[in-house]
Protein backbone atom coordinates (compact mmCIF):
# COMPACT_ATOMS: atom_id res chain seq x y z
CA UNK A 1 0.00 0.00 0.00
CA UNK A 2 2.75 2.61 1.10
CA UNK A 3 5.19 1.47 -1.95
CA UNK A 4 1.84 1.77 -4.26
CA UNK A 5 1.67 5.39 -3.06
CA UNK A 6 5.02 6.49 -3.07
CA UNK A 7 5.43 5.13 -6.38
CA UNK A 8 2.18 6.78 -7.57
CA UNK A 9 3.88 9.85 -6.09
CA UNK A 10 7.34 9.52 -7.37
CA UNK A 11 5.01 9.52 -11.28
CA UNK A 12 3.26 12.57 -10.20
CA UNK A 13 6.30 14.41 -9.45
CA UNK A 14 8.39 13.53 -11.98
CA UNK A 15 4.87 14.02 -14.39
CA UNK A 16 4.96 17.77 -13.06
CA UNK A 17 8.47 18.14 -13.37
CA UNK A 18 8.68 17.50 -16.93
CA UNK A 19 5.13 19.33 -17.54
CA UNK A 20 6.34 22.47 -16.19
CA UNK A 21 9.16 22.24 -18.44
CA UNK A 22 7.07 21.60 -21.59
CA UNK A 23 4.54 24.88 -20.23
CA UNK A 24 7.52 26.88 -19.81
CA UNK A 25 9.01 26.36 -23.23
CA UNK A 26 5.58 27.13 -24.66
CA UNK A 27 4.63 29.88 -22.32
CA UNK A 28 8.00 31.44 -23.56
CA UNK A 29 7.72 30.45 -27.15
CA UNK A 30 11.13 28.74 -27.49
CA UNK A 31 10.43 26.82 -30.25
CA UNK A 32 8.14 28.86 -31.93
CA UNK A 33 9.32 31.37 -34.87
CA UNK A 34 12.58 32.70 -34.95
CA UNK A 35 11.39 36.17 -33.95
CA UNK A 36 10.22 35.04 -30.67
CA UNK A 37 13.05 32.57 -29.79
CA UNK A 38 15.59 35.63 -31.15
CA UNK A 39 13.48 37.95 -28.35
CA UNK A 40 13.97 35.29 -25.74
CA UNK A 41 17.14 34.83 -26.21
CA UNK A 42 17.77 38.61 -25.79
CA UNK A 43 15.99 38.63 -22.66
CA UNK A 44 18.14 35.99 -21.51
CA UNK A 45 21.14 37.80 -22.30
CA UNK A 46 20.06 40.94 -20.44
CA UNK A 47 18.58 38.98 -17.55
CA UNK A 48 21.72 36.19 -16.60
CA UNK A 49 25.09 37.82 -15.71
CA UNK A 50 22.96 40.11 -13.44
CA UNK A 51 21.42 37.35 -11.76
CA UNK A 52 24.83 35.77 -11.82
CA UNK A 53 26.30 38.46 -10.34
CA UNK A 54 23.64 38.64 -7.43
CA UNK A 55 24.19 35.00 -6.94
CA UNK A 56 27.42 35.14 -6.09
CA UNK A 57 27.11 38.30 -4.03
CA UNK A 58 24.83 36.51 -1.67
CA UNK A 59 27.34 33.53 -1.69
CA UNK A 60 30.27 35.74 -0.97
CA UNK A 61 28.05 37.31 2.26
CA UNK A 62 26.58 34.30 3.54
CA UNK A 63 30.44 32.50 3.27
CA UNK A 64 32.75 35.71 3.65
CA UNK A 65 34.68 34.89 1.10
CA UNK A 66 35.91 37.64 -0.48
CA UNK A 67 36.05 37.20 -4.64
CA UNK A 68 39.09 39.26 -6.26
CA UNK A 69 38.18 41.72 -8.79
CA UNK A 70 39.33 41.03 -11.93
CA UNK A 71 39.94 43.31 -14.75
CA UNK A 72 37.71 43.81 -17.34
CA UNK A 73 38.18 40.93 -20.27
CA UNK A 74 39.60 43.27 -23.35
CA UNK A 75 36.96 44.09 -25.99
CA UNK A 76 38.65 42.40 -29.13
CA UNK A 77 37.11 43.96 -32.52
CA UNK A 78 38.39 41.75 -35.19
CA UNK A 79 35.88 42.29 -37.93
CA UNK A 80 35.63 38.86 -39.59
CA UNK A 81 33.06 39.77 -42.02
CA UNK A 82 35.53 42.80 -43.83
CA UNK A 83 38.90 40.53 -43.92
CA UNK A 84 36.74 37.55 -44.96
CA UNK A 85 35.48 39.70 -48.16
CA UNK A 86 38.70 41.52 -49.01
CA UNK A 87 40.54 38.34 -48.90
CA UNK A 88 38.13 36.96 -51.61
CA UNK A 89 38.23 39.86 -53.83
CA UNK A 90 42.46 39.67 -53.39
CA UNK A 91 42.13 36.03 -54.38
CA UNK A 92 39.22 36.48 -57.40
CA UNK A 93 41.33 39.51 -58.79
CA UNK A 94 44.64 37.28 -58.55
CA UNK A 95 42.72 35.02 -60.27
CA UNK A 96 41.76 36.75 -62.81
CA UNK A 97 44.80 39.01 -63.85
CA UNK A 98 46.48 35.50 -63.55
CA UNK A 99 46.57 34.73 -67.16
CA UNK A 100 47.93 37.99 -68.32
CA UNK A 101 50.58 38.36 -65.96
CA UNK A 102 51.84 34.69 -66.75
CA UNK A 103 52.07 35.46 -69.99
CA UNK A 104 54.11 38.93 -69.28
CA UNK A 105 56.18 36.67 -67.36
CA UNK A 106 56.83 34.22 -69.82
CA UNK A 107 57.51 37.05 -72.78
CA UNK A 108 59.98 38.55 -70.07
CA UNK A 109 61.79 35.15 -69.44
CA UNK A 110 61.94 34.26 -72.85
CA UNK A 111 63.51 37.64 -73.82
CA UNK A 112 66.08 37.03 -70.92
CA UNK A 113 66.87 33.49 -72.27
CA UNK A 114 68.01 35.03 -75.68
CA UNK A 115 69.67 38.14 -74.60
CA UNK A 116 71.38 35.29 -72.63
CA UNK A 117 71.97 32.71 -75.58
CA UNK A 118 73.22 35.52 -78.17
CA UNK B 1 18.36 41.23 -50.68
CA UNK B 2 20.93 44.01 -49.35
CA UNK B 3 24.21 42.76 -47.34
CA UNK B 4 22.89 43.86 -44.07
CA UNK B 5 19.29 42.45 -44.58
CA UNK B 6 21.35 39.51 -45.55
CA UNK B 7 23.42 39.73 -42.29
CA UNK B 8 20.34 40.11 -40.04
CA UNK B 9 18.75 37.04 -41.52
CA UNK B 10 21.73 35.15 -40.54
CA UNK B 11 22.31 36.18 -37.42
CA UNK B 12 18.50 35.70 -36.63
CA UNK B 13 19.10 32.13 -37.89
CA UNK B 14 22.05 31.40 -35.87
CA UNK B 15 19.91 32.88 -32.47
CA UNK B 16 17.37 30.72 -33.35
CA UNK B 17 19.44 27.16 -33.73
CA UNK B 18 21.17 28.15 -30.49
CA UNK B 19 17.58 28.45 -28.65
CA UNK B 20 16.40 25.48 -30.57
CA UNK B 21 18.95 23.25 -29.96
CA UNK B 22 19.22 24.55 -26.42
CA UNK B 23 16.13 24.20 -25.70
CA UNK B 24 15.33 20.80 -27.02
CA UNK B 25 18.50 19.68 -25.24
CA UNK B 26 17.11 20.42 -22.32
CA UNK B 27 13.57 18.83 -22.89
CA UNK B 28 15.31 15.72 -23.49
CA UNK B 29 17.71 16.00 -20.38
CA UNK B 30 14.45 16.84 -18.27
CA UNK B 31 12.80 13.81 -20.05
CA UNK B 32 16.07 11.42 -19.75
CA UNK B 33 15.90 11.89 -16.27
CA UNK B 34 12.38 11.93 -15.59
CA UNK B 35 11.16 8.92 -17.25
CA UNK B 36 13.74 7.25 -19.45
CA UNK B 37 15.75 5.79 -17.00
CA UNK B 38 19.10 8.27 -17.74
CA UNK B 39 19.25 7.29 -21.25
CA UNK B 40 20.86 8.92 -24.09
CA UNK B 41 18.25 8.89 -26.58
CA UNK B 42 16.22 11.61 -25.87
CA UNK B 43 18.98 13.72 -25.69
CA UNK B 44 19.77 13.25 -28.91
CA UNK B 45 15.93 13.62 -30.63
CA UNK B 46 15.58 16.39 -28.80
CA UNK B 47 18.55 17.90 -30.04
CA UNK B 48 18.06 16.87 -33.57
CA UNK B 49 14.53 18.06 -33.14
CA UNK B 50 15.34 21.63 -32.18
CA UNK B 51 18.01 21.92 -35.69
CA UNK B 52 15.46 20.82 -37.45
CA UNK B 53 13.34 23.42 -36.61
CA UNK B 54 15.91 26.02 -36.51
CA UNK B 55 16.85 24.73 -40.54
CA UNK B 56 13.03 24.73 -41.70
CA UNK B 57 12.87 28.44 -39.87
CA UNK B 58 16.10 29.32 -41.46
CA UNK B 59 14.98 27.85 -44.52
CA UNK B 60 11.78 29.69 -44.86
CA UNK B 61 13.65 32.53 -43.64
CA UNK B 62 15.55 32.89 -46.75
CA UNK B 63 13.05 31.87 -49.66
CA UNK B 64 10.57 34.68 -48.44
CA UNK B 65 12.87 37.65 -49.43
CA UNK B 66 9.82 39.69 -48.67
CA UNK B 67 8.17 38.94 -45.68
CA UNK B 68 8.68 42.01 -43.30
CA UNK B 69 9.96 40.85 -39.60
CA UNK B 70 9.18 42.86 -36.70
CA UNK B 71 11.06 43.80 -33.25
CA UNK B 72 10.24 42.69 -30.17
CA UNK B 73 11.21 46.26 -28.45
CA UNK B 74 10.97 47.21 -24.38
CA UNK B 75 8.39 49.86 -23.59
CA UNK B 76 10.07 52.33 -22.27
CA UNK B 77 8.05 54.11 -18.85
CA UNK B 78 7.42 57.04 -19.08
Amino acid sequence: MVARVWSLMRFLIKGSLAGGAVYLVYDQDLLGPSDKSEAALRRAEEAVPPAVYQFSQYVCRQTGLQLPQLPAPPKIHFPIRESWNSGIIKVMSALSAAPSKAQEYSKEGWEFVKERTK
Amino acid sequence: MSESDLGRKWDRCLADAVVKIGTGFGLGVVFSLTFFKRRMWPLAFGSGMGLGMAYSNCQHDFQSPYLLHGKYVKEQEQ
